[in-house]
């Protein structure tokens, strides 16, 4: 089972996003802000990341650049998930190894998933 | 409301929009998940709870909004409160919201009691706003504390709001206290806020000869209001 790792800090929206995620049947774990996504990509190792950019404590930018920092995390597609989605760049987005940009305020559930098996 | 150059860093209206995105577009996706017939009864019941409770949030910050674009040409009367009391109303007001985030809201009152110089409905808004925020950036399980001091010298009763997350980074810390120095302006707290609650509910404070401020702690923050004591006090 694929595993997806989610990163967003809106509990309820993480809730409805995980159950989306989950059933397509991806294994899915949810993490609150970047600290506790970082912990989960030592322990849960995902394959894709689905990542919000305004988290709590610091923006999704402080993870890529980590995960970026070492080359086998640095090779995890990110998707970004976010209400800003107008305001970036795909291409400019690359180099954070970020692989599709979904935009929170008009995707439908099956957005989602079709983003996630479209970077595997 | 726009207070001049420089008082924010995007326009009010701007900023507006940022702030009602997110509720929306929350809205929007409880929504979706509730047209999936696949769900449970109860499922859908938390669901439409969440959505309705969503909403609220949102129509509190238009509320918000509106009130603080006719600050200059409203009376406000200002009068003798019991903070206390008025932050048990709060708390009793958040209670559901705080319950559905598996969070708790409390208050941590004074032994002796005070009163403070305000208008009750501006400074139980500048509580929710920070109330607000607090739920936002405090840790599932722990509580946010609303806490009431009194400075004696300076004749100043502070009602702050204590969360307890992400601790603020120095750069962020550094940034907030220049704006705070220099307030009301835009005061941009943490990463994904606009700062547009803070501006209003710093115009709210200054619209009561008022000033609001923040605390970093290791383990979350503290965002606060500081009125004049009344002198009523001497009496209690």
């Amino acid at each position: 089972m694929t595993r997806v790792l989610l990163v967003e800090d809106d509990a309820w929206l993480a809730s409805v996003e995980a159950s989306i995620i989950s059933d397509a049947g991806f294994e899915v774990s949810v993490a609150p802000h970047a600290p506790a996504a970082i912990e989960l990509v030592d322990s849960f190792h995902p394959e894709v990341i689905v990542l919000d950019v305004l988290l709590a404590g610091s923006t999704a930018f402080a993870l890529l650049n980590e995960l970026q920092s070492y080359s086998d995390t640095g090779m995890v597609p990110v998707i970004l998930c976010t209400n800003i989605a107008d305001q970036f760049d795909a291409k400019q987005l690359k180099e954070y190894g970020v692989k599709k940009v979904v935009d929170k305020t008009t995707m439908y559930p099956e957005d989602i998933i079709a983003a996630i098996r479209g970077v595997l | 409301m726009n207070r001049g150059e420089g008082s924010f860093e995007v326009s009010p209206l701007v900023a507006a929009a940022h702030e009602l995105k997110a509720p929306l577009a929350l809205m929007r996706q409880l929504a979706l998940r509730l047209g999936d017939e696949t769900i449970s009864s109860a499922e859908r019941q938390r669901l439409l709870q969440q959505t309705i409770l969503t909403s609220e949030r949102a129509l509190r910050l238009t509320s918000d909004l509106t009130k603080s674009a006719r600050l200059d040409s409203a009376l406000f009367q200002l009068e003798p409160i019991n903070p206390d009391q008025l932050c048990r109303d709060i708390v009793g007001e958040l209670q559901p919201l705080f319950k559905a985030y598996g969070r708790s809201v409390a208050v941590k009152g004074r032994r002796h009691p005070l009163l403070l110089v305000a208008n009750r409905d501006l400074l139980r808004r500048i509580l929710l706003g920070f109330s607000d925020n607090a739920l936002h950036y405090s840790q599932p399980g722990t509580a946010v504390h609303l806490q009431i001091q009194a400075f004696k010298k300076s004749g100043v009763v502070r009602v702050g709001v204590r969360d307890f997350g992400p601790a603020l980074s120095s750069d962020m810390w550094r940034t907030l206290q220049k704006k705070l120095d220099t307030a009301p302006q835009a005061i941009h707290a943490r990463p994904e806020s606009s700062g547009l609650g803070l501006f209003i509910a710093s115009q709210f404070a200054d619209a009561m000869n008022g000033r609001i401020g923040a605390v970093r702690h290791k383990d979350g923050a503290t965002f606060y209001v500081e009125l004049q004591a009344s002198n009523q006090l001497s009496f209690l």
